[in-house]
């Protein structure tokens, strides 16, 4: 065998050993901070407990519910389907990639906005895309659902059917006639899924 | 680095060319984003001409509607341009190395007539196979490799593993 | 940057056409200067008295593949914009074979066909022509094939996710075999007698 092709084998075998052995980097990207500010500003990202409630009753499979809260509060109570990811490991930057799924949208739940929204700049920093907080969290959840609070007022049909709904969805997860304020549905944990990458097609054409 | 032929022209050494590909390709993905192909041009040409004897029939045809038809203009397609270039640039070469020359190249054995019987054969058994594979040896096997597509290296065994098997059915009209 | 040039912006998409020529030629060139102009090299393969096509189309595949990671690993391309085709298992296989024989009839494949063509192999001419017969075939019985066009649909899968190893190991392992078999095929060309062509 000639020399040279050893020489030349030799090379491609350390430059390929150079990709496996380089350090990995975070794939996620930063978002320009023009376009962070700009995001701030818009008020599109909050969701009402009563759009979440809807989405979590019809079952919508682009829903992903991220609870916040320390993890002794989810074990008492959390809304069905929601993960529980606390704050503290967000910070930590280790769970980010829990957020990788672009076809979710990823509603953010804590007690009340001010986690919700530090949780928010978090992921929209490293451009997650699809990030909503559920406004007001679930203290409003609570007060709206579990202790039903009357319209004021005279009522109007639109007010009417949201009371009705209210009053399902309370039906829905506290058990049916049951009135105590403390529900005990049991909490459905599931175990996320974690897409990397899901290479997607930008130009047909085959061949 | 170049071997004499018995013609006394000369071809590259062949790692010097795969890596000269392999730079062209790497450019394509680079530049525009995709691979190079091949088959998808006489796609492209043939739903054109089919587009104008027949407009009604491409807008009917389950196929050639895809790509065909209405506003969609075969002809200008990324796929068309790069083989217009690739006749050109395999045109510069045989002038490089001096290698133009009408001739039918073909095993001692056979005649011309047979030779091109069989080469427009295997031209159409090829071009059916490209389209139900979607893409041929450099579409769908070579730049599906370079992007590590699972699909890439499916049609890449396929080929080459029937051709290996079918060359020995075929084996006196080459050797 | 991120991604391809033409995507991004950088450059009026109206340019894309200029590189496809561009490219093109090099393409062309590569193939033609290497002999894939000849029939009876490309076919070599198959008896064992030339290994050509696997030299070139095995360290083509290594190159880009490395330089595609090297790219995304310098943030110059972004690996998961790239088009994937996508994978229908059937029709991939079922395709392939039927490309399998038309190559040991035709003695060429589509790219090398043109390249043969331009240089004046009559030979590749007809296999250039009877691949627009072949294109025609298809479209027209589309109907009847249209259950194995779209059967067996995977998505768009990656070949390294099959192991369940990272792209950069897969590559790794690829060099390794494309080396194993570079050393191998010359072996066996040593050993098979020379056909003259």
């Amino acid at each position: 065998m000639e020399r040279k092709y050893i020489y030349l084998a030799t090379l491609l075998i350390i430059l390929a050993l150079g990709l496996v052995i380089l350090p990995k980097k975070n794939d996620l990207k930063e978002m320009p901070p023009k376009v962070l500010l700009s995001a701030i500003a818009e008020k599109s990202r909050y969701l009402s407990v009563d759009q979440v409630t809807h989405r979590i009753i019809e079952n919508d499979p682009t829903l992903m519910l991220i609870d916040l809260r320390p993890a002794n509060q989810f074990k008492i109570f959390a809304l069905q389907g929601s993960i529980n990811l606390p704050v503290d490991s967000l910070l930590a930057g280790s769970t980010v990639e829990q957020f990788n799924q672009p076809v979710k949208d990823k509603v953010l739940i804590a007690n009340s906005d001010l986690v919700s929204e530090k949780a928010w700049l978090l992921c929209s920093r490293n451009a997650v895309p699809r990030v909503y907080i559920m406004k007001g969290g679930m203290n409003e959840w609570f007060t709206t659902f579990i202790t039903e609070k009357p319209v004021s007022g005279t009522p109007s049909s639109t007010d009417l059917d949201l009371l009705s709904f209210r009053k399902a969805a309370k039906q829905y997860f506290t058990g049916a006639g049951e009135t105590s304020s403390t529900p005990a549905t049991p909490v459905t944990k599931e175990s996320v899924q974690v897409v990397r990458k899901a290479p997607k097609a930008t130009s047909g054409g085959g061949c | 680095m170049e071997k004499i032929n018995k013609d006394g022209t000369t071809y590259l050494n062949p790692y010097l060319g795969g890596v000269i590909l392999g730079t062209v390709l790497l450019l394509a993905f680079y530049i525009s984003g995709r691979g190079l192909g091949a088959s998808g041009a006489v796609k492209n040409t043939v739903a054109a001409t089919v587009n104008v004897i027949a407009p009604e029939h491409v807008a009917k045809s389950a196929y050639y509607s895809q790509f065909a038809g209405g506003d969609k203009n075969p002809m200008g397609n990324w796929l068309v341009y790069e083989v217009i270039g690739a006749l050109a640039g395999a045109f510069l070469s045989g002038l490089l190395f001096n290698r133009l020359k009408f001739k039918v190249e073909h095993s001692p054995k056979i005649t011309n007539r047979r030779r091109l019987v069989f080469a427009i054969l295997g031209g159409v058994v090829f071009g059916f196979g490209s389209q139900l594979a979607r893409g041929c040896t450099s579409g769908a096997a070579l730049s599906g490799m370079a992007v590590l597509s699972l699909g890439g290296y499916i049609t890449m065994i396929a080929i080459f593993g029937t051709a290996f098997i079918a060359a020995w059915v075929f084996r006196k009209n080459w050797i | 940057m991120i991604g391809s040039i033409i995507s991004s912006g950088i450059i009026s998409p109206s340019w894309d056409n200029v590189f496809a020529v561009v490219l093109g030629m090099g393409f062309g060139f590569a193939l033609e200067a290497s002999g894939f102009s000849s029939s009876r090299k490309i076919i070599g393969t198959f008896f064992g008295y030339d290994f050509v096509v696997v030299k070139v189309f095995f360290t083509a595949a290594i190159v880009a593949s490395m330089g595609l990671l090297y790219l995304n690993y310098m943030g110059l391309v972004d690996f998961s914009t790239l088009y994937i085709q996508p994978l229908f298992l059937a029709s991939a296989i079922v395709g392939g074979i039927i490309m399998g024989v038309g190559f040991s009839m035709g003695g060429f494949c589509p790219g090398t066909s043109i390249c043969a063509a331009a240089v004046g192999k009559l030979d590749g001419l007809a296999f250039f022509g009877g691949m627009f017969i072949g294109v025609y075939l298809f479209s027209e019985a589309f109907p009847w094939f249209e259950k194995l066009y779209y059967s067996g649909s995977q998505g768009s899968p990656m070949v390294n996710t099959v192991f369940g190893i990272s792209p950069e190991l897969f590559t790794f392992i690829l060099v390794l075999a494309a080396i194993g078999m570079f050393f191998g095929a010359s072996w066996v060309e040593k050993k098979v007698k020379k056909v003259e062509y």
